[in-house]
């Protein structure tokens, strides 16, 4: 019981969220006046609150609930970074802004945006296969349910269609592969099926690990959108309403990341001096290295023919996917480093292009790139910002995209000359990448067209929105050192071992 | 004697069978079949490597947590089909071909 209590202690940003749950469920079934908006304002408060719980919260390493959850300084990371991205998604695309989610309502879209919200952390911090597999469903559940959104769309509906049935599979697959790892090592937890795989391997066993590692990475691998499991990423992108596009882009994406990152350095890797060894000698760098570059060429080239800007901006995503995979790949506290920063860059990019996506189509009612000429002369702030989001997601300096892509880079370089293929690799594809980026501002900027359109005007809060999340893509390089110094002390947790 | 082997070949069985429905079928009710099939499938896996293996509770407190994610997955998932077949009048998951590229 004591247990449980010291447990609770330190699940306190969690136990907001789930008050904070149950409170918009409530006012939303009582039905005050104005309870569109006090359900906003509880949303925001609640993410607030535990916004600010998780960065106070005590991030001595230890396990919480019996070594169901992790609490460390990578968890506290993920923690900070998964709520700020819910906070700012809650904040910026409010129903009144978006063309799509105007008129609906809004109580269920904010008990699901918590309810993520919770599984997201929960995943973030899972240190037992049993919670794994937990908070990897709900995060999955709750985001079928915000994909479907729009019940009478039918672009909606078969977005939502293709992501249960394909996320079923792809959990069912992973779930089946836990069981198997479970079979083998006699313990759910991940840290005792480390030091299993750590004493050593038989043969049959370590043929045993390979299709395992082939069924899990089916579960990460949907998550995260990795090729070959990127296929609904496409599809539900287009089909789900605009915010919900964008806080799928990032939060659950991290999520995924931060499982797999953990998965891999926790469950499955023994530490040396600065560098992980993969326990079972299995050679999962280059399976994860293949993945990797797969992942980013698929992504580079399906969106270089796409006009539909959400579609275009889902296989960027994928695209980005990869290039985290090259932290993962290189299995050093320098590459956990990269991952971290890398993602905490992409969710300003992305947020601020989703944004801008869908501003205009609040304005225009059009999600295609051709219809997008001449925004340069109608909206020249809009068109700014968006040039500001491309360059950054293109890894331009000195914007944050940029220092993102330089860290995996770098980390991936250090391993030594045989990855230098891999970086080559990596630079290649963020050069193809620059053509569909740069083909989406030259749209804007100089293509001639919609002459007899009026101007646009921005809404207060849309433009100042904007405004952060430029200053939240140029900015970071001048404080650079507090920023990395705070990804490093996150990694303290495995550097000591 | 029946040993741990058979139940892995059984649930190794029910997994290819789950797929095999998820990929094959129209009616979208039935790719639901399949997909609890495949959960089960390593529900059987999770008992009975508990029984056999290590002898702790782990893998049956796990397949209890895997019983309830199951249910909440098909709620969700019936709830979907249903606006499907709302919005087209049949069941039938390949006339859902509006997004593609």
């Amino acid at each position: 019981m004591s247990e449980v209590v010291v447990s609770l202690n330190r699940f306190l940003p969690e136990l907001a969220l789930v008050g904070g749950l149950l409170l918009v469920v409530l006012v939303d079934a009582f039905r005050p006046p104005k309870r569109d908006a006090v359900n906003h304002a509880l949303t925001v408060a609640t993410l607030l609150a535990a916004l600010v719980l998780a960065a106070r919260q005590d991030a001595s390493p230890g396990y919480i609930f019996a070594g169901m959850l992790a609490v460390d300084p990578m968890a506290v990371f993920f923690k900070v970074l998964l709520l700020a991205a819910s906070l700012l998604v809650a904040l910026m695309f409010t129903f009144r802004n978006s063309r799509e989610l105007f008129g609906l309502g809004q109580g269920e879209f904010y008990v699901l945006l918590l309810a993520v919200t919770l599984s997201n952390l929960l995943l973030a911090a899972a240190s037992d296969l049993a919670m794994l597999y937990l908070a990897l469903e709900m995060v999955s559940l709750t985001s079928y349910v915000m994909v479907a959104y729009l019940k009478g769309d039918r672009l909606s509906n078969e977005a939502s269609l293709k992501y249960i049935l394909f996320g079923a599979v792809s959990t069912g697959s992973m779930l089946y592969g836990l069981s198997l790892l479970y079979g083998m090592t006699g313990t759910t937890s991940l840290p005792a099926i480390r030091e299993f795989l750590a004493a050593g391997l038989t043969d049959a066993n370590r043929g045993a690990v390979y299709l395992i590692a082939l069924f899990v990475f089916a579960g990460f691998g949907f998550k995260t959108a990795a090729v070959p499991f990127h296929f609904w990423c496409p599809d539900v992108y287009q089909g789900a309403p605009t915010p919900v596009t964008a806080f799928l882009s990032v939060a659950p994406k991290a999520a995924g990341f931060a499982i797999m990152a953990r998965f891999f350095f926790e469950g499955l890797a023994t530490g040396g001096a600065g560098a992980w060894d993969l326990a079972g000698t299995i050679n999962w760098q280059a399976m994860l290295m293949l993945v990797s570059v797969l992942t980013m060429t698929v992504g580079n080239v399906a969106a270089l023919t796409q006009t539909n800007m959400k579609r275009l901006l889902a296989y960027s995503s994928i695209a980005h996917a990869g290039y985290i995979m090259m932290g993962v790949v290189a299995l050093s506290e320098n590459g956990a480093r990269a991952l971290m920063i890398y993602l905490l860059a992409y969710v300003v990019m992305n947020l601020g292009a989703f944004l801008v996506v869908t501003l205009v189509h609040a304005h225009e009612g059009t999600f295609d790139l051709r219809d997008y000429p001449g925004l340069y002369r109608r909206a020249p702030f809009l068109t700014l910002a968006m040039g500001v989001f491309l360059l950054s997601l293109m890894g331009i300096p000195p914007l944050v995209g940029f220092m993102g892509k330089l860290y995996v880079f770098a980390a991936i370089m250090e391993k030594g000359r045989e990855f230098w293929w891999y970086a080559v690799v990596g630079a290649l594809n963020a050069a193809i990448a620059a053509y569909y980026y740069f083909r989406v501002l030259k749209t804007m900027v100089i293509d001639a067209g919609n002459e007899e359109k009026p101007v646009i005007r921005l809404a207060v809060a849309d433009a100042a929105w904007l405004a952060v999340l430029v200053a939240a893509n140029v900015l970071p390089l001048l404080w650079w050192s507090h920023i990395e110094g705070w990804a490093a002390t996150s990694l303290s947790r495995f550097a000591g071992r | 004697m029946i040993q741990v082997e058979h139940y892995l070949v059984v649930s190794a069985a029910l997994f290819s069978l789950g797929v095999l429905g998820i990929l094959t079928r129209r009616n979208a009710v039935n790719v639901l079949m399949g997909i609890e099939l495949v959960l089960n499938s390593a529900n059987i896996n999770l008992v009975a490597f508990s029984r056999y293996g290590e002898g702790n509770l782990s893998g049956q407190l796990f397949a209890v947590f895997v019983i309830v994610i199951a249910a909440a997955e098909v709620a969700v998932a019936l709830a979907i089909v249903l606006t499907l077949y709302r919005l087209r009048r049949s069941p039938n998951l390949d006339e859902a071909d509006i997004l593609k590229g």
